[in-house]
C-alpha cells in the first residue's frame, strides 16, 4: 500500500511532558484522513514533526517516501500547510502573502486563486493587520488549495471560520480529494470530519487509540434507539449487549450492542411500536467513549 | 470612566521597570549637569565666554536654542532644557500609544471592554500615569538642583518646563492613538508631529525668527526662562493645549469603533511580487533600515556642524586636560569629541542591528516562520536571510553616518567614515553573539542578548570612570577598536580582522545550531 505519511511509535519529549508516547498514524495517497484529538493531545507536534520542524527523540516518521527533517526541503515543494493559528506579517497584504507562499513552493494558479479568494469573500488588498483570526486563516487556506501539490497538511483549518465558510471549505477539500491529492485534516470538530473523511485516527495523550474507516469504527461501537410503545415496556434490561437503558412511561431509550440489536427489535415489536428512531454513533460519542478515560 | 483605577494599576504593574527608570534618570539628569557646569566653568569670565560661543554656533542654537543667561542655573537649564523635553516628549508618545492603540490592535483592549471598563477608561488611564511620570521627574529634579545652590522657585520652573513637553506630547500621542488602526502609524504620526515642531524651534532660534518658538512645545519648555527672568505664566499655554488636545482625544474616541480608526486603514496591492526568502526578508527589513540610514545621514551631519565651532566654544583649561587625556598631547578637541561621539554612535547602530539579529527569533516567536519553513525554503537559507541585513545594515549606517559627519566637518568625509566603519567589526560581534544565542537558547536569546549589551555598555561607561578593572573592560568588544582619528588607520588592522573572526565564527555557529533544533514557537 502506498502511504503518504506513515508514523510509527514516534516519541516527544518537553522536558517532563511526554508530548508523543509512540503515536502510529498511517495516511494513504488520495485519502483525506482524519486526525483526531482533544487539544493537547499531540496533533500538532506530530503535524511539526512532519513538517521537519522538529526531531522526534524515538520512532519511525516517512512524510511522501522521504525524511521529513533531513528532505524537509525538497518534500515541501510537494505540500502545502495550514497552521492552526495563522500568523502572517502585519505589513504585507493577502495577496502578497498568497503569491510569496506560491511563488516559494513553485507558482500558483491565478484563475484557481480568484475563484478561490471569490469563494471565500476574501479582500486580498487588506494588509494582514486588518485581518481577523478567520481572515488570516482564509489566506493561508488560499495559498495552500491554489498551489498545485499531493499533499495538503491542515491543522484545525476551520477553527476561524464560520458556518458558511465551513461549508465552502469542505467543498474545497473534497474538489482536491476528487483531483487525486492526499489530505491529512487535523480536527477536534466531528462533524467536519465526518462530512469530509475516509479514514479517521483517533488520539489521545500522544497515543493512537483508535485508527480506520468510519465505517469500520463504527462497527465497534453501539447503536442508539429511541422508541414509543403502545403497551408495557419490555424487560430489556435483562438481555446482554443493552445498556443505558431509560424509562419514562412508554417512552424508552437505550443503547445497544450491534449483535444484540435483532434481539431487541423482536422484544420491542412483541409489545408494539408507535415510533422508532435509531441512528448510528455521531463521532461525539466515539469520541466520549475514548475520552472519558481521561476525563476521570 | 468605570475602571479607570483598574487600568492605571495594570498600567503601573506592566510598566513596573520602565517607569522607575526613567523618571529615575530624567530626575538625576538635571543634577548631573549642573554639577559638570559648575566643575567646568568655574568663574564668570569662563560661562560667558562659553556663553559666547554658544551662541555663534547655528547647531547648538539650533539643537538647544539662545543661552538666556551666563549664570550657573542659565547654562544647566540651557544645557538640558531641550534635550530634556525631547526625551520626555519621545517616552510620553511611546508610552501612551503603547497603553492605548497598541492594547486595542492586539485585541486586549477587546478582553477589556467587555468587562466593566468605559470607553474613555483607557485613554484617561494612559494620560493620568503619563502625566503624573513627568510631574513627578520635573519635581523630584528639584532638589538636586537646589543642592546645587541654585533658588528652589526657579528649579521648580525648570521641572515643570521639562515635564511640559512630556505633557503635551502625551496629549499629542492620545490624539494620533484615535486617527489610525495601527499603533506604528500612531506611533509614526506622532513622533513626526514632535519632529517637525522641534524643526520649527530649531528654525525659530538658529535663524532669528523668534515668534516660530511660540508655536512649538519645545519652545515652550525654553521660554518659561527658567534662572533667567522665570516667566511662570507660559505654563498656562502649555496647560490650556493639553486640555485642549485631551478633550479633542477623547470626542474622537467617542465617534469611532474600537480598533477602528478615523482614518480609513490603508490599502495595499492584490497581488504580491515578493520573490522568496530573501525578497521577504528586504521588505521586512527595508523601512526601518531606510528610516535609520536618514536618522543616522542627520545626526552624523549635526556632529560634524557641532565639531566645527567646537574648537573655539570648549577651550577652557579644564578640557583641554580633558582632551590631553584623552588623546595624547597635541590632540585636537574636535578631533577627540569626533572620536568619543563616533564610539557612542556606534553603540546605537549595535541596537539597530541586533533588532535585525534577532527578527529571525521574533518570526519565529510569532509563528511567521513556521508557515513560510513548511514550504521549501531551507533553514540556512531563511536565517542567512535575515542576518545578511544584520551585517550588512550597520556598514550602511555607519558609513552613511561617517560620511555626512565628515562633509559636514571639513568635507573628509572619507576619512571620517573610515573612522566609524572601524567600529563594524565591533557591532558584528554584537550581531554575532545574538546569533548564537538564537541559535542555543531562542527563548532567551533577545533578553540575553540586550542584556549583555546593556552591561557592555555600563562597563565601558565605568571604565571611561576608572571604575573597573582593564580586564574586565577588555571583554567588550568596542574597546578593541582603535581610533583611527587619533591613532592613524595602521594600528587597525590585526584587532579588527580578529574582531571579525570572531564575528564570523559566532554568527556560523549560531546558524548552525539553528539547523540542528526543534523550531519554538512562543507560547
Amino acid at each position: 500500500m502506498n502511504a503518504a505519511v506513515r508514523i510509527e511509535a514516534l516519541v516527544k519529549s518537553f522536558g517532563r511532558t511526554r508530548a508523543l508516547d509512540g503515536l502510529d498514524l498511517t495516511v494513504r495517497t488520495g485519502e483525506v484522513h482524519g486526525f483526531l484529538g482533544p487539544n493537547g493531545s499531540g496533533k500538532t507536534t506530530t503535524i511539526r514533526i512532519l513538517l521537519g520542524q522538529m526531531r522526534a527523540d524515538a520512532g519511525r516518521a516517512e512524510l511522501l517516501g522521504g525524511d521529513p527533517w533531513r528532505d524537509a526541503t525538497e518534500l515541501h515543494r510537494r505540500l502545502a500547510y495550514v497552521p492552526g493559528d495563522v500568523t502572517l506579517w502585519p505589513s504585507l497584504t493577502g495577496g502578497e502573502v498568497i503569491d510569496l507562499l506560491g511563488r516559494v513552493r513553485g507558482g500558483l494558479d491565478p484563475r484557481r486563486r480568484d475563484e478561490l479568494l471569490e469563494r471565500f469573500e476574501l479582500d486580498p488588498r487588506k494588509k494582514c493587520r486588518a485581518y481577523s483570526k478567520g481572515n488570516r486563516q482564509k489566506v493561508a487556506l488560499v495559498a495552500a488549495f491554489a498551489s498545485d501539490v499531493e499533499l495538503l497538511v491542515l491543522d484545525e483549518p476551520t477553527s476561524g471560520l464560520d458556518p458558511l465558510m465551513e461549508a465552502v471549505f469542505n467543498e474545497c477539500v473534497l474538489r482536491e480529494k476528487g483531483d487525486g491529492r492526499t489530505v491529512l485534516l487535523s480536527s477536534h470538530i466531528l462533524s467536519e470530519v465526518e462530512a469530509l473523511c475516509d479514514r479517521v485516527s483517533i488520539i489521545r495523550a500522544g497515543r493512537t487509540v483508535e485508527s480506520g474507516s468510519l465505517t469500520g469504527l463504527r462497527h465497534f461501537t453501539r447503536t442508539s434507539v429511541t422508541a414509543q410503545l403502545t403497551g408495557p415496556t419490555p424487560a430489556l434490561a435483562a438481555l446482554p449487549g443493552v445498556y443505558d437503558l431509560t424509562v419514562d412511561g412508554t417512552r424508552l431509550r437505550c443503547q445497544v450492542d450491534g449483535d444484540a440489536l435483532t434481539a431487541v427489535l423482536g422484544e420491542l415489536s412483541k409489545v408494539g411500536v408507535r415510533a422508532l428512531t435509531t441512528h448510528p454513533p455521531t463521532l461525539e460519542e466515539l469520541f466520549l467513549r475514548h475520552y472519558e478515560g481521561a476525563a476521570r | 470612566m468605570t475602571g479607570t483605577w483598574t487600568l492605571i494599576r495594570l498600567i503601573l504593574r506592566r510598566d513596573r521597570v520602565l517607569l522607575p527608570v526613567w523618571i529615575a534618570i530624567s530626575a538625576l539628569l538635571p543634577l548631573s549637569v549642573a554639577s559638570a557646569t559648575a566643575a567646568l566653568y568655574t568663574d564668570q569670565a569662563a560661562r560667558d565666554a562659553f556663553a559666547a560661543a554658544s551662541m555663534s554656533n547655528p547647531a547648538q542654537l539650533a539643537m538647544r536654542g539662545p543661552v538666556y543667561e551666563a549664570s550657573l542655573g542659565g547654562l544647566t537649564a540651557w544645557t538640558l532644557g531641550s534635550s530634556g523635553a525631547l526625551i520626555g516628549a519621545l517616552v510620553s508618545v511611546l508610552l501612551v500609544i503603547r497603553h492605548t492603540r497598541a492594547e486595542e490592535e492586539t485585541g486586549r483592549r477587546e478582553l477589556l471592554a467587555s468587562g466593566v471598563v468605559g470607553r474613555h477608561a483607557p485613554l484617561a488611564a494612559a494620560l493620568t500615569v503619563v502625566l503624573a511620570a513627568n510631574l513627578l521627574l520635573g519635581l523630584l529634579s528639584v532638589p538636586g538642583l537646589v543642592g546645587q545652590g541654585l533658588p528652589v522657585g526657579s528649579s521648580v520652573l525648570f521641572g515643570l518646563s521639562t515635564a511640559s513637553a512630556g505633557w503635551a506630547f502625551a496629549a499629542v500621542a492620545a490624539l494620533t492613538a484615535q486617527l489610525t488602526a495601527a499603533s506604528g502609524t500612531a506611533r509614526g504620526l506622532a513622533v513626526a508631529v514632535g519632529g517637525l515642531l522641534f524643526a520649527v524651534r530649531s528654525v525659530a532660534d538658529s535663524e532669528g525668527v523668534a515668534w516660530l518658538a511660540w508655536l512649538s512645545p519645545f519652545g515652550w519648555a525654553r521660554l518659561t526662562r527658567p534662572y533667567a527672568g522665570d516667566r511662570w505664566w507660559v505654563l498656562a499655554v502649555v496647560v490650556v493645549a493639553v486640555a485642549v488636545l485631551t478633550a479633542v482625544a477623547f470626542a474622537l474616541s467617542t465617534r469611532r469603533d474600537v480598533a477602528g480608526g478615523l482614518l480609513p486603514a490603508r490599502r495595499g496591492p492584490a497581488t504580491g511580487t515578493i520573490r522568496g526568502a530573501y525578497g521577504l526578508a528586504w521588505r521586512l527589513h527595508r523601512s526601518a533600515l531606510v528610516g535609520s540610514g536618514i536618522g543616522f545621514c542627520l545626526l552624523g551631519a549635526l556632529v560634524g556642524v557641532a565639531a566645527h565651532g567646537m574648537d573655539a566654544q570648549v577651550d577652557t583649561p579644564q578640557f583641554r586636560e580633558l582632551v590631553a587625556t584623552i588623546g595624547g598631547p597635541g590632540a585636537s578637541i574636535s578631533e577627540v569629541f569626533f572620536t568619543f561621539v563616533m564610539y557612542v554612535l556606534s553603540q546605537l547602530v549595535t541596537a539597530v542591528a541586533l533588532v535585525s539579529a534577532l527578527r529571525a527569533r521574533s518570526e519565529e516567536a510569532a509563528g511567521r516562520a513556521e508557515l513560510l519553513l513548511a514550504a521549501p525554503v531551507g533553514r540556512v537559507r531563511w536565517a542567512l536571510s535575515h542576518l545578511v541585513f544584520a551585517l550588512a545594515g550597520p556598514a550602511l549606517l555607519l558609513a552613511v553616518m561617517g560620511a555626512a559627519a565628515g562633509l559636514a566637518y571639513d568635507g573628509g568625509a572619507l576619512r571620517v567614515a573610515g573612522a566609524t566603519l572601524a567600529y563594524l567589526p565591533a557591532v558584528w560581534t554584537m550581531v554575532g553573539f545574538a546569533t548564537l544565542l538564537v541559535g542555543v537558547l531562542p527563548r532567551q536569546a533577545a533578553a540575553v542578548s540586550w542584556s549583555v549589551f546593556g552591561l557592555i555598555m555600563l562597563v565601558d561607561l565605568l571604565a571611561e570612570f576608572k571604575l573597573v578593572d582593564g580586564s574586565v573592560r577588555d571583554l567588550s568588544p568596542f574597546v578593541h577598536v582603535p581610533a583611527t582619528l587619533l591613532e592613524g588607520a595602521s594600528a587597525a588592522v590585526v584587532p579588527l580582522l580578529g574582531l571579525t573572526a570572531v564575528a564570523g565564527v559566532l554568527a556560523a555557529g549560531g546558524v548552525a545550531l539553528l539547523r540542528r533544533r526543534d523550531l519554538v514557537p512562543s507560547g
